[in-house]
């Protein structure tokens, strides 16, 4: 037990991504940090179910990634620092992430911030 | 006259405020929030929307122009971009006369590469490690937007930048992370560190990350402006009482990612006594509370901790 983290899984919506989860889940999370090298994502849009294959991810794994389930895969133990680099594979920007993640429409998510014209 | 503790590899120097010492002048707090950096490439200075941030900056760009500084001491975090989890330092310095910014996907940036000082860099290792901060010293890596989105908003890099960087990596993405404490008493140590640099250096100190946001999960958006004004009067007044938070307090007062506030806490260290603060921006705009803060050392709290005798 970690003394520093006790509590954060209490406030909900929060996941702790610590070296145990890291541990469960370092393929999936290697998966999506290969995507900063243009050859891996080239790779991956021209046949992900080879370089899902490839980087030995798991069926359920597998799902999310073709589902692009981005709350699931924080919830599984992905990385959201890595996650995002698969979020621009996917073009999506984080903002729109964001919205998906809180089970919100990308326009009522934005009525919700400040200046939501920041771009 | 103090006499302070002194790595092995360099000269004993038996004043500290003799001139051609380098010194710690002032500390910088800043967010690194990427979108920064994209909006910095895309020449947005004017954009309604981005002119409160870029122009927050300004009278920081300004003062270390004034001041001549010669060195920016960043603490930050790699984001998965030059190390992965099979190998995450918790502190890692950077050796190198220049360092590439990272492309994190988006393509190259057009800024040249990071200037270092191998000479600079490898003393204040030396002396971290004398004083048992083992720290791991990463070589030939790209940096990203942790030091590189705020980088040219406080340093022009036309025609080059003006100055060098000594990068400072700490772990705020995989618990374990290093304690506010700790982060506080590496300030410190990098304090020693630089004050027994027999060359005359102007330095500053540059705490990066933050202020409130949370970017993962359902509790995403979240952000807590009184706890960040509250943050910004603990640092510059009370920084200890700060260390006394676990990172489970952060993450409940500012949102998951603030957690990487105990990088500020790492820069405060390094200007432990009585700080000036000269300008503060705080921009919330969309999901993280954008800061830029400049303080001056007003007085030098001196040798406040001895360190480990090498």
């Amino acid at each position: 037990m970690n003394l520093q983290t006790v509590g954060i899984e209490a406030l909900g919506g929060t996941y702790v991504f610590d070296v145990r989860v890291s541990n469960r889940t370092l393929k999936l999370n290697r998966f999506f940090w290969n995507m900063i090298a243009s050859a891996w994502r080239e790779a991956y849009l021209a046949n992900t179910e080879q370089a899902m294959d490839s980087a030995g991810l798991s069926d359920f794994e597998k799902d999310l990634v073709r589902r692009q389930d981005w709350l699931g895969l924080v919830q599984h133990g992905a990385n959201f620092f890595v996650v995002e680099k698969f979020a621009r594979v996917a073009r999506l920007s984080n903002m729109e992430v964001y919205a998906i993640m809180r089970g919100q429409s990308y326009e009522d998510f934005l009525k919700t911030r400040r200046v939501p014209g920041l771009r | 006259m103090v006499w302070r503790p002194q790595s092995p590899s360099i000269v004993i120097q038996p004043c500290r405020e003799s001139s051609d010492m380098a010194r710690i002048i002032g500390a910088i707090g800043t967010s690194h929030v990427p979108t920064i950096g994209l909006a910095y490439d895309r020449k947005k200075h004017d954009d309604p929307a981005w002119a409160p941030l870029f122009k927050g900056y300004e009278p920081i760009a300004q003062w270390l122009r004034e001041k001549e500084v010669d060195a920016l001491v960043f603490f930050y975090n790699d984001h998965c971009t030059s190390f992965f989890f099979d190998l995450y330092p918790t502190f890692a310095l950077g050796v190198g006369d220049s360092f590439a910014i990272a492309d994190e996907g988006a393509g190259p940036r057009p800024l040249p590469a990071i200037r270092g000082d191998v000479a600079l860099q490898s003393h204040i290792l030396e002396s971290l490690v004398n004083d048992e901060f083992d720290i791991t010293v990463f070589q030939d890596k790209a940096i990203d937007h942790g030091c590189a989105s705020p980088l040219p908003l406080l340093w022009s890099h036309e025609p080059d930048w003006p100055g060098v960087v000594v990068p400072i990596a700490i772990n705020v993405l995989q618990y374990p992370l290093p304690t506010g404490r700790r982060c506080y008493r590496l300030g410190q140590a990098v304090k020693r560190a630089v004050e027994s640099y027999p060359v005359d250096l102007k330095v500053v100190v540059v705490g990066t990350g933050g202020l409130s946001h949370q970017i993962h999960g359902e509790r995403t958006g979240f952000n807590n402006t009184e706890w960040d004004m509250e943050f910004l009067e603990l640092l510059e007044h009370d920084p200890v009482a700060l260390t006394k938070l676990r990172h489970a307090d952060y993450v409940r007062l500012g949102g998951a990612e603030s957690v990487e506030q105990i990088m500020w806490l790492a820069m405060r260290g390094a200007v432990d006594g009585t700080l000036k603060k000269l300008h503060q921006n705080y921009y919330l705009a969309t999901t993280t509370a954008m800061t830029a803060v400049l303080y001056e050392v007003a007085q030098d709290a001196g040798p406040v901790d001895e360190g480990v005798a090498p």
